[in-house]
């Protein structure tokens, strides 16, 4: 690896560091001028049984008594040390409470990435490989995808798998059918995006010169396309998968509610109903390193993608070489 | 039959994208190892043929209809599956722009890989020795370099090269070559050119060559086919085509090709602009003396030591191939970069170290026509807006009389007034070109500087822009600082002349001196790069030069 990309690649990571630091600082003051006192209103609820020294004792451990630019700096420091501090609901440490439902949010989405791509890639590649005429329907199919709300697609495969079929149980959700249903139902509107970009980038690259010259020298339609066309129309894909990355964790807390699984989108309408400020702090930043993270792999990739960003170009002084050599030679 | 069928028959050949026609009733043919040329302008069909040969037309949009027979097989009626057996190793491909050829995301090896496989070689590491073999023979001195480098870390006449490799590796029966050097440097274009045709007879290959320029067709071709409008205007053996044109299209374009006319623009002094005639002595127009210019990161500099003046109502010629510092020099013109050391005067007025106010009024007197007049003009504005806006910039007159302006100066470029409603994307090339002269033009400059005006357009636009240029110039006492690197353009269009290489001055002085007596050896190289068709010997001074066609822009 040459040493412009590590450079690169080091400018970049501290960049994402900055990044999920400001998003845990703007989570932060949203949430402490929001209006009323969460904080205590859960402490001195009677149903939590917290006594006074319980409350006195969390008071302290949150710094809740001390100005807001101190808790910021505490709250800041533990985050960075990865302590997430305690559940107001549960009593239950934060980094528990997420772990418990991480790994089912986490094979959804996924298993959703897994579907928008496979259906991208199909959609893309027959457009090309379809005559014109058939073309259409391929064509419309995204369009038809962005205009269906994902919670639509849900109750319908509900609907007609669940209710009507009875392929599989609604109540018992953690089967591989009822995650592999609302993966669908998560990933056909995040497919219809990365199929547009990947079919327009088809498009644009065989209308190119080098394809031409690619076929005349004898390469049939799939070598064309899975050696030259592909890699450089995956390049905006890259980029634009990394974006629904955004689009997959808010998809979730939909698909989530309606099938009936326990995930982050769960936790997070819990959090919110009870006002369980240290977790919704904690899932915030947590999408934040998410998103950052995902974003900051596509950056990654790209030069690997294209030598063009890798490297700049080198003048080549051959050419002025060759006239060097015919003048010293009359 | 008795006789071997021709290597390459074309009978009656229509094309048709949509509904519009663009080749109608094309034949000619090639015999086994023969040359021919398809010569013609832009929208004349001759890379629809080569296409349609190639059967690389645009899918579901154009028709092809008759007959384009290969050794005797017709491949316009073969299924893909039956075709592709010939691509590439019957049928070679030279495209016109080497730097959109490749996959800009692979390795040059790994396209060279496709081309070898062709051979029906199994081992990769053969297939390796045989393009490097390939690379070596047209003439890439580091084949091993090349190999793994990626296109955009080569220049473009290096990329040509390969592309020419790729195509010759699986010695193809005939090589179609589409404008293969138009992209290139003068000096460039020579020696692919020269490996071209090299090519071609050690190894027997066939050659269609498609071109605009007819010196070159004449140069490199046996037969000459002249297309105009989709049809053959005339076609037959080059010498005949050449030297005794039947058609009034093909003693046009004769015309107009620079190589085959040094005097075409060159008028008696007299009859030159009256400040031509000014007295020895007077002050120069433009003087540069001693600038140079480095930039950070670059090793030598851009521009070193570089000294030139211009006499009013001159043309002056900057020449050199590309890096020769031509483009840097024009900008310390301009006054877009500063020099480090040296001064640049135009009309007695320092340029450089002045303040952004005082330099956007010496603008006035400086204008510039770019390269490109596909990319200079906006293509949301219309032809007038465009045309108005430096006057609108500096405030020039009531808004009608500007309107008034615009319309003389279309005039004067020699455009219908009908255009000034139009979008540059409705306009040709030539067209596009003259509303730039237009708009350089609004502000009564007294120098323009040409930057290779012409270099996008073809032969028969070039020669109607120049003459456009070589009017204004008679009736406004223009001062011309003319950038090219087509030396046979130079010769008919500058007075004075400056070869520059690697950002110093090889050698300055009248065209005439320096074209008939060359005192450097690079200008020599530069002089052998113009080409000379088959036993055609360019007009002398005092030969009668013939009438300039009627060309439309």
């Amino acid at each position: 690896m040459d040493r412009g990309y590590l450079g690169f690649a080091a400018r970049r990571v501290g960049q994402a560091l900055v990044v999920v630091l400001l998003a845990y600082v703007v989570t932060f003051v949203v949430i402490s001028v929001l209006p009323g006192d969460p904080v205590t209103n859960t402490l001195r609820n009677p149903e939590n049984g917290f006594t006074e020294a319980d409350v006195a004792r969390i008071v302290a451990y949150y710094g809740l008594d001390q100005p807001v630019l101190v808790q910021l700096w505490e709250s800041l420091s533990r985050f960075a040390t990865g302590d997430l501090g305690v559940s107001l609901r549960s009593n239950l440490p934060v980094s528990q409470t997420i772990g418990d439902v991480l790994g089912s949010t986490a094979v959804l989405a996924a298993a959703a990435l897994a579907v928008a791509v496979a259906l991208a890639v199909l959609i893309a590649f027959g457009t090309q490989y379809l005559p014109v005429r058939a073309q259409g329907v391929l064509r419309a199919l995204p369009s038809l995808f962005l205009s269906v709300p994902n919670f639509v697609i849900g109750l319908v495969l509900i609907h007609v798998f669940a209710l009507q079929l009875g392929l599989f149980r609604v109540i018992y959700p953690d089967s591989a059918w009822a995650t592999s249903f609302a993966a669908l139902a998560l990933g056909i509107p995040v497919s219809a995006q990365l199929a547009e970009v990947l079919t327009a980038g088809l498009d644009h690259e065989s209308r190119q010169e080098y394809a031409s010259v690619a076929r005349s020298r004898g390469l049939g339609r799939t070598r064309l396309l899975l050696r030259h066309l592909l890699r450089p129309s995956s390049l905006p894909v890259v980029t634009v998968l990394a974006l629904t990355v955004g689009e997959l964790l808010g998809g979730a807390l939909i698909t989530e509610t309606i099938f009936g699984r326990t995930g982050i989108g769960s936790l997070v309408e819990s959090s919110v109903t009870t006002q369980d400020l240290p977790v919704l702090q904690a899932v915030v930043s947590l999408a934040a390193v998410v998103f950052v993270v995902v974003n900051l792999v596509a950056d990654l990739v790209h030069p690997l993608l294209d030598p063009r960003v890798r490297k700049p170009p080198t003048r080549p002084s051959a050419e002025r070489e060759v006239l060097a050599q015919e003048v010293s030679t009359p | 039959m008795s006789n071997t069928p021709p290597l390459l028959r074309v009978q009656g050949l229509s094309v048709a994208y949509d509904r519009t026609e663009v080749v109608s009733d094309v034949s000619f043919s090639l015999p086994r190892g023969g040359s021919l040329a398809l010569i013609g302008e832009s929208g004349s069909g001759k890379s629809t043929i080569a296409r349609s040969v190639l059967r690389l037309l645009p899918a579901g949009t154009a028709r092809a209809r008759g007959v384009v027979e290969v050794g005797g097989t017709d491949v316009l009626g073969l299924s893909e599956r039956r075709f592709r057996p010939l691509r590439g190793r019957t049928l070679g491909f030279v495209p016109q722009d080497p730097a959109n050829a490749l996959n800009a995301v692979r390795t040059i090896g790994a396209q060279a890989q496709e081309a070898a496989a062709l051979t029906g070689e199994r081992d990769a590491r053969a297939r390796r020795e045989l393009v490097l073999e390939t690379f070596s023979r047209v003439g890439l001195r580091e084949p091993r370099r090349v190999y793994d480098a990626h296109p955009h870390q080569l220049s473009g006449g290096m990329l040509q090269r390969v592309l020419i490799g790729l195509a010759v590796l699986p010695r193809p029966a005939l090589l179609v070559a589409d404008e293969p050097t138009s992209a290139l440097d003068v000096t460039v274009q020579r020696r692919v050119l020269d490996l071209l045709t090299g090519l071609r007879a050690d190894l027997g290959i066939g050659l269609l060559l498609i071109t605009h320029d007819l010196a070159v067709a004449a140069e490199r071709a046996e037969q000459i086919v002249v297309l105009r409008g989709g049809r053959v205007q005339e076609s037959g053996p080059t010498a005949q085509v050449f030297s005794a044109p039947r058609t009034q299209y093909a003693r046009a374009l004769q015309a107009d090709v620079p190589a085959l006319n040094p005097d075409r623009h060159r008028l008696p002094l007299p009859a030159r602009a009256p400040a031509a005639a000014a007295p020895a002595g007077a002050a120069p127009k433009i003087e540069v003396r001693d600038v140079v210019k480095s930039f950070p990161g670059a090793g030598a500099p851009a521009v070193d030591g570089v000294s030139f003046s211009v006499a009013a109502g001159t043309t002056h010629a900057l020449v050199g191939e590309s890096g020769s510092g031509k483009t840097t020099t024009v900008r310390l013109l301009l006054g877009l970069d500063a020099p480090d050391t040296g001064e640049v005067r135009v009309a007695g007025e320092r340029l450089d170290g002045r303040s952004h106010e005082q330099l956007r009024t010496a603008r006035r007197h400086l204008q510039l026509v770019y390269q490109n007049p596909f990319t200079s003009l906006d293509p949301t504005w219309r032809v007038d807006r465009i045309v108005r806006e430096p006057l609108d910039r500096y405030r020039v007159g009531e808004r009608a009389g500007r309107e008034e302006r615009v319309r003389e100066l279309l005039a004067r470029v020699g455009l219908d007034e009908r255009l000034a409603r139009r979008r540059p994307s409705a306009l040709s090339g030539g067209q596009r070109q003259r509303v730039a002269i237009a708009r350089a033009l609004a502000l009564e400059p007294d120098v323009l500087v040409l930057d290779e005006p012409t270099s996008a357009l073809d032969v028969t636009v070039q020669a109607g822009i120049v003459d456009v240029l070589v009017t204004l110039q008679r009736q406004l006492g223009l001062t011309y600082l003319f950038v090219s690197h087509d030396l046979a353009l130079v010769r008919q269009f500058a007075d004075t002349v400056t070869v520059l290489r690697a950002g110093r001055v090889v050698e300055s002085g009248t065209v005439e001196a320096v074209f008939t007596d060359p005192s450097e050896e690079y200008t020599r190289a530069l002089l052998r790069a113009v080409p000379r068709p088959l036993g055609v010997v360019p007009r002398q001074p005092g030969a009668p030069a013939p009438a300039p066609a009627p060309t439309a822009g």
